[in-house]
């Protein structure tokens, strides 16, 4: 038996301990946020943080998880306002979705360790999330707003 | 006619010192030990616990070997020239284009523990691992990639570029986790040239006899 | 691509109220007997009913939308709704979107082609406008007040002298009961409120926070996960296994031999099935599988460029189009060019792999998973086993994107045979190797281009192209040249350029082929619009204005826009510059590229321009994200990944063998919409042709390098 913490609620899943956390996640506790994209961490569409890093699940076994602060998608924010949730609607950045869990989770972690993040900073924390609709160039201008919009709510 | 993977590591690795002792012999100067090392000599030795007599020609035969070690993709893909790490066995540029970061642990949603899990994962072309993998921090660099011989063996026994290391902790490095986990790649991945144990004892040779450094 | 038929052809609008409880508008079936459709049949789902409703308002004011086409990114699940509100004088959000099951009723229900708004945006104006109407008459009605007196307005009738309003709701059943109008009259463009603004997407937000839900995401009470070992070359059998070691894995239940359509023939396969998705993959590692490839060829990749280049330059091979006599205008021009080029297999590799879910029921059989052709996979499903159409119930999901691939059928009837097998709801996923090494593949293709030039005029084009026929997977005839063979050349061409021939070389191999974003525009293009550069410069013309030459007025308003936004003119030293322009799906498209040289060698793309010319349109937002990704995907093709064979098996497994373009790759990308009165064209794919051409000509423009194979490295260059 494993106990993972997942967006503030404990699961206790009867699991091998080798089992990537994404199948955990999906197949077990039922979260479908988070996305099976390529299953060796080349792609980024499983991305959830643990302990406030953006872990590829689908390399990351239920056994480093254990005891530790997982946060997907759905956990993110209450409301679906996370800044870079807001800037995400605010320019329509998805095409079809698939791998906009995992852009976004990785643009939240940027967001926090650098409030204003350049273009090659963007390209340092984002490139480890392929997209194949395009949505690059809006992914870029989302991140942008994103700063923006979080720099406005830690001034108020 | 995909020919991202540029095999910028052929050249170096043919180098592979093959030194001639003989006209090595002829070179050699002694420091004392408390000498201060100076980037402008060719051959330094650090000072050492052992006081063993130097042998100037074992130290350097020995330190072809630990050469063809470090220049091997398990060591070199992590001492990379530029800010991203080496990739496979061509050594090409990280896909993805990964960053060092001020520790040598990465940036923002791209940390090297990320993806690098405390062991390798399974299956060919998963990440391999460590629970230390990381870079050398960006103010310590020691790069190997593009080093020469003679540049590399006097690089690490600097202790402003090896990470501020004496003779002892240099020593003791041959058996840092990091550096075994050359000799435990992830699938698909080759060894390094020599055993860890070959290349343990080729370290302490190099080292003990006065961790001279091959001819430029 | 099939022919979209206009179903409008063979079905009528109407309008119906169906014993007092909604207002159904929609396509009805030209058989189908009554406007008006007896209470008893409505009881329950909307859906049962017989008649394709595309838009439902019930007694309590909500409106239905129930799309029936696939939603894989392109937008159409809100570029409808926005088009359907117009008319009826709806809220946006008030539209409720559900997708429809796979049915005839609703005439073609694939999404391909790039025609889901071209091909029924009249019909979606005209049913609002009439039902609108409707509405406003059972108000009118109702208050004892002229029509002309009312108007309609966010779900309201409202009584204008004394602003009076009812409820689209309370209306319905009246409405139902009134004439359908004859001639109703439409807004103008400059009328529209929402047609024609870059309103944002309805199903954002539900692609932010992780609720939307994909085929992968379903899940149904008691269902097992399924994974399936496929035999590598494609099509082959499978001789023997041992389950063994599967059936050690901890949660493997079970593993036994499938067999699967592929188009009109079988592929063999095991399946292990298991309680998770992880089980299922570990126990399909585990298993050992020795696979019978008889009568499959081993083809390698090289063999098969090869035996292609062989038929372009030696064969004439099968006319598609001709006029003039290129043949003889060539053998007597003062300057002529024949040239080869060289368009790689590419994947999808759309970021959700395919996966189905299927509960076979013994008398029904019910899919849910990212179909881009649910009616497709009833007929295919309803062959296979047997069983009318009608018990073969098939939902669509989200899908994460499609490309073409997802209009296949093989992995909803693979699902269902596992089913059966296991007399319970399962879930099959592919594994992104499984996605990247089962085909089908856009084809690879070599084209020879011939072309003469007399006194700086073309005076003669001939084209011929020799790669696989994706119809012939379904049921083409072999005796015709492939009804693609121009795919993407300009129509006014035709007009001005006196001889020109099409002509397509049959090549064939086992490896299956199908559509993959804008189908042989993607390859024809780099063809066309490179050789049209190398007939500029062997012309000694500026490349736009060597195609002016021959376009059209319309054309000519997309090159001027070309040229404004990107400078065309004002080039400087050290910046190539490079354009294409090609037609598909009924819009055409050019790209201009600027490139420069890179520290280190190589080039460097600086950025692209984008100008799309689809006549009228819905969201010009929507249609921006359209050709964005086109030209990252285009770039993709162009620079980064191809599908390679070797021994009959596809070489690359996943994202490490098949790169893509990062976001770190993507240079600025500005996209321009025309605004004109022409009629509706597609939006999906038609961005993605020039990118290649335009890239390859800017390459040429900056170090005289012309490249005629790809895909090609741009460090390399």
């Amino acid at each position: 038996m494993s106990v993972l913490k997942i967006n503030g609620q404990s699961y206790t899943i009867d699991a091998d301990e080798n089992m990537p956390l994404l199948w955990a996640i999906r197949d077990i506790v039922g979260l479908t946020g988070t996305k099976y994209g390529c299953g060796v961490a080349q792609c980024g569409a499983c991305v959830v943080h643990l302990d406030g890093e953006a872990v590829r699940s689908c390399v990351t076994k239920v056994s480093r998880a254990q005891g530790k602060q997982i946060t997907t998608i759905e956990g993110l924010s209450k409301n679906n306002d996370h800044p870079v949730q807001q800037a995400w609607q605010e320019i329509d950045v998805p095409q079809c979705g698939y791998c906009h869990s995992g852009q976004i989770m990785s643009a939240a972690v940027l967001l926090r360790e650098n409030p204003n993040p350049s273009d090659q900073d963007i390209d340092n924390a984002m490139a480890g999330n392929i997209c194949r609709c395009g949505t690059y160039p809006r992914i870029r201008n989302a991140i942008k707003i994103a700063a923006e919009i979080q720099r406005k709510a830690t001034k108020s | 006619m995909k020919n991202k993977e540029i095999n910028k590591n052929v050249i170096l690795k043919k180098i592979t010192v093959s030194l001639t002792v003989v006209l090595l012999m002829g070179a050699l100067t002694a420091f004392s030990y408390n000498t201060k090392l100076t980037s402008a000599n060719n051959y330094i030795r650090v000072p050492d616990a052992t006081q063993k007599k130097k042998d100037s020609v074992a130290s350097v035969k020995a330190f072809a070997k630990v050469y063809s070690v470090l220049m091997s993709p398990r060591c070199m893909n992590c001492h990379p020239k530029g800010d991203v790490p080496l990739q496979g066995e061509d050594s090409h540029l990280h896909t993805m284009q990964p960053k060092r970061g001020k520790d040598g642990k990465g940036l923002y949603a791209m940390k090297c523990a990320n993806c690098h899990q405390p062991e390798n994962s399974p299956g060919l072309h998963a990440p391999p691992g460590n629970p230390n993998w990381h870079l050398p921090p960006s103010d310590m660099k020691m790069v190997f990639e593009g080093r020469t011989a003679h540049q590399l063996a006097k690089q690490l026994i600097d202790p402003k570029q090896n990470g501020h290391k004496d003779m002892k902790k240099l020593i003791e490095h041959a058996d840092d986790g990091l550096v075994l986990a050359g000799w435990k790649p992830a699938e698909g991945y080759a060894l390094p040239p020599i055993s860890h144990a070959e290349f343990k004892k080729a370290w302490i040779t190099w080292l003990e006899n006065g961790a001279y450094a091959p001819k430029p | 691509m099939p022919s979209i038929t206009n179903t409008s052809k063979r079905n009528f609008l109407k309008i119906a109220g169906l014993g007092g409880t909604a207002l159904y508008l929609g396509l009805f079936s030209s058989n189908s007997s009554a406007s008006v459709i007896n209470a008893s049949e409505i009881e329950g789902d909307p859906q049962s009913v017989e008649l394709n409703a595309w838009v439902i308002i019930d007694t309590s004011g909500k409106v239905t939308f129930v799309d029936h086409r696939a939603e894989m990114g392109q937008g159409s699940y809100h570029s409808v709704p926005q088009i359907l509100a117009e008319e009826l004088e709806v809220g946006l959000n008030d539209i409720n979107v559900v997708f429809g099951q796979g049915n005839r009723k609703y005439g073609n229900q694939i999404t391909g082609g790039s025609s889901t708004i071209r091909s029924n945006y009249k019909n979606f104006l005209k049913l609002t406008a009439s039902a609108r109407e409707m509405l406003i008459a059972a108000a009118a009605a109702k208050w004892a007040v002229p029509h002309q007196d009312c108007y309609a307005e966010l779900g309201h009738v409202i009584h204008r002298p004394t602003g009076k309003r009812a409820h689209y709701g309370e209306l319905v059943v009246a409405a139902s009961k009134m004439e359908v109008p004859k001639d109703v009259k439409l807004k103008k463009r400059a009328d529209y409120k929402l047609i024609g603004k870059p309103i944002r997407r309805i199903d954002t937000k539900l692609k932010t926070n992780g609720s939307v839900i994909f085929g992968l995401d379903k899940k149904l009470p008691g269902m097992m996960y399924a994974a399936v070992e496929r035999n590598p070359r494609l099509r082959g059998k499978v001789k023997s296994f041992d389950a063994t070691n599967a059936l050690k894995v901890p949660g493997v239940t079970k593993v036994f031999k499938i067999k699967m359509l592929v188009f009109k023939t079988y592929r063999e396969g095991v399946a292990v099935i298991a309680n998770s998705t992880y089980a299922a993959f570990q126990g399909k590692k585990a298993l050992k599988v020795e696979w019978d490839d008889s009568g499959f060829e081993h083809i390698n990749t090289a063999d098969i460029f090869k035996r292609q280049e062989e038929n372009v330059k030696t064969k004439e091979g099968l006319s598609y189009k001709k006029q003039g006599d290129p043949d003889k205008a060539i053998a007597t021009a003062a300057r002529k060019l024949d040239v080869v080029y060289q368009t790689p297999y590419q994947s999808h590799y759309a970021m959700e792999p395919l996966n189905c879910t299927a509960h076979y029921q013994g008398d029904k059989i019910e899919v849910w998973g990212p179909i881009q052709a649910p009616d497709w996979v009833q007929d295919a499903l309803s062959g296979e086993f047997g069983m009318p159409r009608e018990k073969i119930l098939v939902n669509m999901t989200f899908l994460g994107g499609g490309f073409g691939r997802k209009a296949f059928m093989d992995y909803p009837h693979e699902a269902a045979v596992i089913s059966k097998e296991l007399n319970g709801p399962v879930q099959v996923v592919w594994s992104r190797e499984d996605d990247a090494t089962q085909g089908p593949y856009r084809p690879g293709i070599t084209y020879r281009c011939e072309g003469a030039i007399n006194n700086g005029k073309i005076e003669a084009l001939k084209f011929r192209m020799s790669g696989q026929n994706n119809g012939h997977w379904m049921g083409g005839k072999k005796d015709e040249a492939n009804d693609s063979t121009s795919e993407g050349f300009l129509a006014p061409y035709f007009d001005n350029i006196k001889n020109i021939s099409f002509a397509d070389v049959p090549f064939e191999i086992p490896i299956p082929s199908m559509w993959w974003r804008s189908v042989y525009a993607s390859t024809n293009g780099f063809a066309f619009e490179s050789f049209l550069d190398e007939l500029s410069v062997e012309a000694g013309k500026d490349p736009l204005a060597l195609r002016r030459e021959y376009l059209d007025e319309r054309c000519h308003k997309l090159i001027d826009k070309l040229e404004e936004v990107s400078g065309w003119k004002k080039r400087k030293k050290n910046e190539g510059y490079g354009v294409a322009i090609t037609e598909c799906f009924s819009s055409t498209v050019g790209h201009i590229v600027k490139v420069s040289r890179r520290d280190g060698g190589g080039v460097k793309i600086d950025k692209v321009w984008a100008v799309m010319d689809c006549g009228w349109y819905v969201n010009p937002d929507i249609i921006r994200a359209q050709v964005e990704g086109s030209i990252v995907m285009g770039l993709g093709a162009a620079a980064f990944h191809e599908v390679t064979f070797k021994d009959g098996m596809t070489e690359q497994k996943n994202f490490y063998s098949y790169p893509m373009p990062r976001i770190n790759d993507i240079p600025p990308i500005e996209v321009y919409v025309m605004d004109n009165a022409e009629d509706a064209g597609g939006v999906g794919e038609p961005g993605l042709p020039p990118l290649a051409p335009a890239l390859t000509n800017a390459i040429f423009d900056l170090t005289g390098k012309r490249i005629r194979t790809l895909p090609f490295s741009l460090e390399a260059v």
